[in-house]
């Protein structure tokens, strides 16, 4: 088990502790799950990024999981996806032909990028027995019936895991694990406006770690480990010299560790970001009161106002604007956008960004990601020199 | 998902290759050649649109035009756009001038171009000039693409698509209105699921077809004309008989040996994607059906030497149509059928009810064959190979194009199970640079072995 709790005296140790358990479950969410479901007897249900609640399938008694990609090649899933697909379907397929989600006693897809649509039919086809519940959410979050539709999915969703289960599911149920989940979402909100105000030093893997294990773990068993965890982030602020720089994209999944660590190792520190294992991930809140299916809904479709997502269409939202408007605010000195290499949304969307931040001569840096080895000595060597002209470009 | 005359190999073409095969040609049907001036008389009309006082629709996706059609705008294909620059070799500025904004050569190749055709034009704007030589003879193309007064997004199961579209809205400053419809996947998983029928079968049906008339009150909204559903009607009497003929003809390709190729029905595609609905094209495809007809009194193939019979699997190669073609048959072997022509546009045309014809529209375009989970698709497919006899399948993996690509090993393990043979082959939809014809080659040749020694053993 992960999570035994084994007590430091002293605040730095218990703080170390328990980013410890964060990154723990963060590198094994499987592992946590198995045990999480022989121990408590529940369901495990493994959900597709990256706007589907897990509410819903929390308030089925079950633990709602975000599917990670892992960091083994790719090998029999080569046999079943291209090579020119995103790291992350190409993880999952291969995740589930090595049988990594047998355990899984659900999988709810729903999202509109292509090649998740791709992956959740070759999951059908190996996993026959797994039930998937498959719910597409309407990507046109500005559409006159965007609204009827989106309630429309997740009134199909309640009654599918009703079926799953056999038990009803009543409205203060979901009522109950959205409070639940908000709790959490505002915690970790919590720390990114601690560290985005400079009085606290995390880097972006230990960021990450946090955000990535609040995708696995039993929320209440995550927020309370994040309540301790806030009482002592103060005491250990950040030394002041580093280049702020601010992290943006990577969607689906998380970026690599090693990628994170050389902003830090070459001089810089994250002031905040946009990634979806990051801020995207805990950005909106769903209301607690009236019909969950309404609030659920709203928060759907609200939410590309906090942060927009190039896979939603919305015709007011612009991503570079907000980008622009979070550099300014958390007074980074420079962006670096974390492109998964073959994630179309985001291709087709950074050649706005790319010349929004050149008018404004703010310095950007551009790094794909790849799902197999990076040239790291060649990245740091990108780095160093990204940092450095942020931080002349401050000094002038 | 386009096509143009320009796409027919000109007559005294060279074989696929001096070294391979036996170096036969396709034997392509005559009517197609006629077919091509329709396409061309298409082109002539839109650039001259602006000047008859027409607004101009930009549209992607399935295939919308009858409504416009009825409300008498004019229309852009998107993909057609990139097919026909591909065809007259004009992409590659297109495609530089994308790359030069940051569009990573990952990204589709239909929308590359397209974005970068409208980069082009933009700046042609500003400038008042071509972002090429006037003197370059594809500049006198380009010229003529009439700039949007609306663009509308309607694209089955692809995100891609869906996006392109977002991206032209941006580039043309927010300032052309546009509208989206949401064509969503039928997955196919709930207990009473099949082809075309089902619970969700229906909502969809009814959600698009909604959608559909929202789309027929921006046209008002924008061209301050009322809609005319009988128009509507009426356009889609020629397109319903069109498609029905088209099926008929297609069906009669069962005789052995075939009598058109899948290449035949790729240059045909225009005409039920995004030619206007008029008598041309019903007495088009009357043409190629009486052709086929004489074809198979006369026992004439596609293939001088019929042995195999393939099924195409994934987007055209645009830029490689008549290449292939003649390479197929250098090996003896017709492209019988393939997912892309026969399981697309308009392919249940009696879905359509002349009176209120919108739903039964809505219907065809659901159905636009990756819009369905892979089981039910799949079973579409087979029911495709059975019909046509068919020994083995050419996946083409379009690098770009996942909306195409998603499935194939779905379908092609499927096929090896039904005791068909199953090779892959690399290229694209619009970018030539990810063809190779060398490994197309040998695993062709491989295949072709395998069918002969199955063929021997027999
Ligand atoms: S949105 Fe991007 S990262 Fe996510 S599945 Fe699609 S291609 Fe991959
Ligand atoms: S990727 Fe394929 S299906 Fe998608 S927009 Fe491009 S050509 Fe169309």
């Amino acid at each position: 088990m992960l999570l035994d709790s084994t007590v430091s005296a002293n605040p730095e140790g218990r703080l170390k502790d328990i980013l410890a358990k964060f990154e723990a479950v963060a590198a094994n969410p499987l592992e946590y799950a198995r045990d999480f479901k022989r121990d408590s007897g529940k369901r495990v249900i493994g959900l597709f990024p990256m706007h589907f609640p897990g509410e819903l399938a929390h308030a089925a008694g079950a633990l709602p999981i975000v599917l990670q990609a892992d960091d083994e090649p790719v090998t029999i899933g080569q046999g079943s996806v291209f090579n020119f697909y995103c790291g992350y379907n190409r993880s999952i397929v291969d995740q589930a032909m090595r049988g990594e989600f047998a355990f899984l006693d659900a999988i709810l897809f729903g999202d509109h990028c292509v090649q998740l649509l791709g992956t959740a039919d070759i999951i059908r086809d190996h996993l026959p027995d797994t039930p998937i519940l498959f719910n597409q959410l309407i990507s046109i979050i500005d559409a006159e019936w965007a609204m009827e539709e989106t309630q429309g999915t997740f009134r199909q969703l309640w009654r599918e895991l009703e079926d799953l289960t056999g038990e009803k599911i009543s409205d203060d149920q979901v009522r109950h694990s959205i409070g639940i989940f908000n709790r959490n979402r505002a915690l970790i909100r919590q720390i990114y406006d601690m560290r985005r105000a400079g009085r606290i030093a995390l880097t972006g893997s230990q960021m990450q770690h946090i955000v990535k294990s609040s995708m696995i773990m039993d929320k209440e068993t995550h927020t309370a480990l994040l309540e301790e965890l806030v009482a002592k982030l103060e005491a250990a602020p950040p030394a002041n010299n580093a280049v702020r720089v601010y992290l943006s994209g990577h969607l689906c999944h998380a970026a690599k560790l090693p990628i994170l660590d050389l902003v830090e190792e070459c001089g810089g520190v994250v002031v905040d970001d946009d990634l979806y294992t990051g801020y995207r991930y805990i950005a909106a809140d769903v209301e607690e009161t009236g019909s969950p299916v309404d609030a659920l809904s709203r928060w759907y479709l609200e939410k590309n106002k906090k942060i927009p997502c190039p896979t939603r269409a919305d015709k007011d939202l612009d991503w570079e604007d907000f980008l622009l408007a979070q550099v300014d605010k958390s007074g980074a000195q420079g962006l670096i956008v974390l492109m998964v290499k073959f994630c179309e949304p985001h291709m087709y969307f950074y050649p706005e960004i790319k010349e929004a931040f050149e008018r404004r001569g703010i310095p950007h840096l551009m790094i794909e990601t790849e799902h197999e080895e990076m040239p790291m000595e060649a990245l740091k060597t990108r780095m160093e020199t990204f940092l450095e002209i942020a931080k002349r470009r401050v000094a002038a | 998902m386009q096509m143009t005359s320009e796409m027919t190999p000109p007559g005294g073409a060279k074989v696929a290759s001096p070294v391979f095969g036996n170096g036969m040609r396709a034997n392509r049907l005559s009517t197609t050649k006629r077919g091509g001036k329709l396409v061309n008389d298409y082109w002539a009309d839109l650039f001259r649109a602006k000047e008859e006082g027409k607004k101009i629709v930009w549209y992607n996706g399935t295939y919308i035009p009858p409504f416009f059609h009825a409300h008498d705008v004019a229309w852009v294909h998107g993909e057609a756009w990139a097919a026909y620059l591909a065809a007259k070799h004009g992409e590659m500025p297109a495609q530089q001038k994308g790359e030069a904004r940051g569009y990573d050569r990952e990204l589709c190749s239909y929308a590359r171009t397209h974005i970068g055709q409208a980069l082009i034009d933009l700046e042609k704007l500003k400038n008042g000039t071509l972002g090429i030589d006037d003197d370059d003879p594809r500049a006198e193309t380009m010229r003529k693409l009439p700039a949007p007064d609306m663009i509308i997004n309607a694209y089955p199961y692809c995100s891609s698509g869906q996006q392109w579209d977002d991206i032209t809205y941006r580039l043309f400053g927010k300032k052309i209105p546009i509208f989206t419809i949401s064509i969503p996947l039928l997955w196919g998983g709930r207990p009473d699921a099949g082809y075309m029928q089902g619970e969700e079968w229906q909502q969809r049906s009814q959600y698009v077809a909604k959608q559909l008339v929202a789309m027929t009150k921006f046209l008002e909204e924008h061209t301050g004309r009322k809609y005319d559903f009988d128009r509507l009607s009426e356009v889609m009497s020629y397109v319903k008989k069109a498609a029905t003929l088209r099926m008929e003809a297609m069906d009669l390709c069962a005789a052995t040996p075939a009598p058109a190729s899948f290449f035949d029905w790729i240059v045909s595609i225009a005409h039920v994607n995004f030619l206007p609905g008029t008598q041309a094209i019903v007495d088009y495809f009357e043409d190629v059906k009486a052709e086929i007809q004489q074809r198979i009194a006369d026992g004439v193939g596609a293939v001088p030497n019929e042995k195999y019979r393939l099924f195409f699997d994934g987007m055209m190669n645009w830029n490689k149509v008549g290449w292939l073609a003649d390479k197929f048959a250098a090996v003896d072997a017709t492209v019988v059928a393939g997912r892309y022509t026969h399981m697309s546009f308009w392919q249940e045309p009696q879905l359509v009810d002349l009176k209120n014809p919108v739903l039964g529209m809505a219907q065809n375009y659901l159905i636009c064959p990756n819009n369905h989970g892979a089981p039910i698709m799949i079973g579409e497919i087979e029911r495709v190979c059975d019909k046509f006899n068919i020994d083995g399948m050419v996946m083409h993996a379009s690098r770009t194009c996942r909306g195409m690509t998603n499935s194939q090993f779905l379908i092609a393990d499927s096929a090896k199970k039904k005791g068909r043979q199953a090779m892959f082959f690399e290229g694209d939809v619009a970018d030539e640079s990810f063809y190779k014809d060398e490994l197309l080659n040998t695993r062709l040749e491989a295949m072709i072995e395998t069918l002969e020694a199955k063929k021997r053993a027999a």
